[in-house]
């Protein structure tokens, strides 16, 4: 997967580009807006992920611009720091895949990306065996324990879909909170909510198997770690 | 009341007061006009018997030797002149003229005559007695005639009046009213204002719309100021949160960070979360209050009820609350902003389950209140004490209510308010200390 950074801030340009070439990204750096459409011009591009304030363009012209083009097949993810709400409909109107306001999530990020890419690839039946016996049916919202059906509530199935998607990374509880709870402002960021679901998991599905693969990394918070 | 309503109001008042005096003074008025008219004549008609009987004698009317008096009458018997002889002049002043109201009986019919009484001057051998009268009736016909006219004048004048003025109070106010209609009201935010002057030639209008103008103009550039500042704070704030925020998860997945770093970084990540949190608030409020948000969705209160329990589904279920939600009937908001709608009613809610006890309950109920609609979300909380709760909505205030309390109060409530506020609806709280607490949205 081929991927278009384009950000003019160069710390926060540096940190997504080492994340997502961790996560096994190829990852191609634009600054300016001049360089970016130079390089979605040369190269195919899997994602471009565009911030919206360029200190020689609107970012949002470049996206109309890439658009324009029959040939582009690249998915775009608007980064905006702006929060202006018109920003978000005009982006979206234009052919942005997806939106992320700033800061975000690096987890958040990848998630989305992993998302579009089974969209677009017409993934339809998406399983992601786990643990011994356990497949999770993404697009049917249903975990089963060879064939049998385990019940979770929705936060359940989204916190564990969360950490199978990013298996072997310790993920905090505020990461976890804020893919489950998104935009919601609250600042109880102490809650013990996480800790709550991640223990119904653990008894609804220590009932069918060992839950050892969710593992609780003491005062930072959950990874599931699973070989291969 | 408007302002021409009021013109119109004076107008018709003071109208109506000018006939009713006029009702009163003319009737007298006329009367005394239509007697002194009636004596005037029985004088002029006095003058010309004079000047016959000094032309043509007196024994042209009476003969003498008979002592006859004379009569004449015309034929409707209006009127009559008499000639009398008497013996002599009566006593006190000889040849005074009197006129007096008397009966008098004409041709064998009784009436009430005005009388003109003189006697003239000594006629050796005899006195003679002129007597001119006129029917009272006649006169009273006269002044009944002329009491008609009058107030019919009066009143078709007042009438009349009355419309013109109107009529041009309304065309001189038009400007007003436009300038009412277009510029004050429905305009609830200065990138709303229409600044096309008003047509008018009255000074006083073109002044008000041109002040009008140049004030609102002095409002928007300031609202515009506010945007871009609040677009660069946002972008100058959450940029380097955003930095940091990779930089913390990027150092999180370093396979060689040690665990009590990794404690540290996870700690640092809270107070980011924090500070996120607040700059979010903070723009999120202010961009509502700067019109940031459109309100083009039809909400319904049921349906982002229904959004909004499924999401904290979990939470009522791990505190073991039971939640009663009744609304009747459901209430759409014509024109409302969707996801500040659900930021609202989630923020209530959510409040209402960090601020409960184990076990205990959450009602919602919704229905018609006071010409409104009113939506309640009761807790079975601790309650707040009565010293806070004028300070509940102030954005960023804490009050210490023993370390047990959730924090959270200091941004939800706030975000309510503005969001409530933003769409027309009123936010208010009651409490009881031990009881539980009730918000009320009080949509209008």
């Amino acid at each position: 997967m081929h991927v278009l950074i384009v950000e003019d801030e160069k710390s926060l340009h540096q940190e997504v580009r080492q994340f997502l070439t961790q996560a096994q990204y190829l990852v191609d750096s634009a600054y300016t807006r001049a360089e970016a459409s130079e390089k979605i011009f040369v190269n195919g591009y899997d994602f471009v992920l565009l911030d919206l304030g360029l200190p020689d363009g609107d970012g949002l012209s470049l996206l109309r611009e890439a658009k324009e083009n029959e040939r582009q097949e690249a998915s775009f993810i608007i980064l905006t720091a702006r929060g202006a709400l018109d920003d978000r409909i005009k982006g979206l109107d234009l052919g942005a895949d997806d939106y992320l306001p700033k800061p975000f999530s690096l987890l958040e990020l990848l998630s989305r990306m992993q998302a579009i890419t089974r969209r677009k690839f017409g993934l339809k039946r998406q399983e992601i065996p786990f643990g011994r016996g356990f497949q999770l049916d993404v697009t049917g919202r249903v975990l089963r324990h060879e064939g049998q059906e385990v019940t979770l509530t929705k936060k359940e199935f989204d916190l564990l879909h969360y950490l199978l998607l990013h298996k072997n990374r310790v993920l905090t509880r505020l990461q976890l909170g804020e893919h489950l709870w998104g935009n919601v402002l609250e600042d109880d960021s102490d809650s013990n909510y996480i800790d709550v679901h991640i223990k119904n998991i653990r008894k609804k599905l220590g009932q069918y198997a060992p839950t050892d693969f969710l593992e609780t990394v003491r005062g930072i918070g959950y990874r599931v770690a699973e070989a291969g | 009341m408007r302002l021409e309503a009021k013109l119109a109001l004076f107008n018709a008042l003071s109208k109506l007061l000018l006939v009713l005096l006029g009702a009163v003074v003319i009737p007298p008025v006329v009367s005394r006009v239509a007697v002194a008219h009636t004596d005037q004549r029985l004088h002029e008609k006095m003058g010309e018997v004079l000047a016959l009987v000094k032309r043509d004698g007196i024994s042209a009317f009476v003969r003498e030797e008979h002592s006859e008096a004379y009569a004449d009458y015309n034929l409707l018997k209006q009127e009559y002149i008499t000639l009398t002889p008497v013996a002599s002049l009566p006593a006190g002043r000889p040849d005074a003229v009197r006129i007096f109201n008397e009966q008098r009986q004409v041709d064998n019919e009784i009436e009430d005559f005005r009388i003109l009484g003189y006697t003239l001057p000594s006629q050796n051998p005899r006195t003679y007695h002129l007597e001119i009268g006129s029917s009272l009736a006649t006169v009273e016909l006269l002044t009944d005639t002329l009491r008609h006219m009058a107030l019919w004048v009066l009143v078709i004048g007042a009438a009349l009046t009355i419309l013109t003025d109107a009529a041009f109070a309304h065309y001189l106010l038009r400007p007003l009213r436009q300038l009412i209609a277009n510029k004050l009201r429905g305009v609830h935010h200065p990138s709303a204002f229409p600044y096309a002057p008003i047509q008018t030639d009255t000074t006083d209008f073109r002044r008000l719309d041109e002040s009008l103008n140049e004030m609102m103009r002095k409002v928007q550039s300031a609202f515009e100021k506010e945007r871009e500042f609040m677009s660069n704070v946002s972008h100058e704030l959450l940029t380097p949160v955003s930095i940091l925020q990779s930089r913390f998860e990027n150092m999180l997945q370093d396979p060689e960070l040690g665990h009590a770093h990794s404690l540290k970084i996870v700690d640092s990540q809270k107070t980011l979360y924090r500070l996120r949190n607040t700059v979010k608030t903070l723009l999120l409020i202010a961009n509502i209050e700067n019109e940031q948000y459109l309100r083009e969705d039809k909400v319904s209160l049921q349906s982002v009820l229904a959004e909004v329990t499924n999401e904290l589904d979990d939470r009522l279920a791990q505190r073991d609350l039971a939640l009663r939600l009744e609304l009747r009937p459901d209430y759409v908001l014509p024109a409302a902003n969707h996801a500040l709608v659900f930021t609202l009613l989630f923020n209530l809610l959510s409040n209402a389950i960090k601020y409960n006890r184990e076990g205990g309950s959450i009602t919602v109920l919704g229905g018609p209140h006071g010409g409104g609609y009113r939506l309640s979300v009761a807790d079975s909380g601790p309650g707040i004490a009565a010293e806070n709760l004028p300070h509940l909505f102030d954005r960023f205030r804490r009050f210490n209510s023993g370390a047990a309390s959730p924090e959270g109060y200091g941004l939800g409530l706030p975000i309510a308010k503005t969001i409530a506020e933003f769409h027309g609806a009123h936010l208010s709280v009651s409490s009881e200390l031990g009881r539980g607490s009730t918000f009320f949205l009080d949509f209008t």
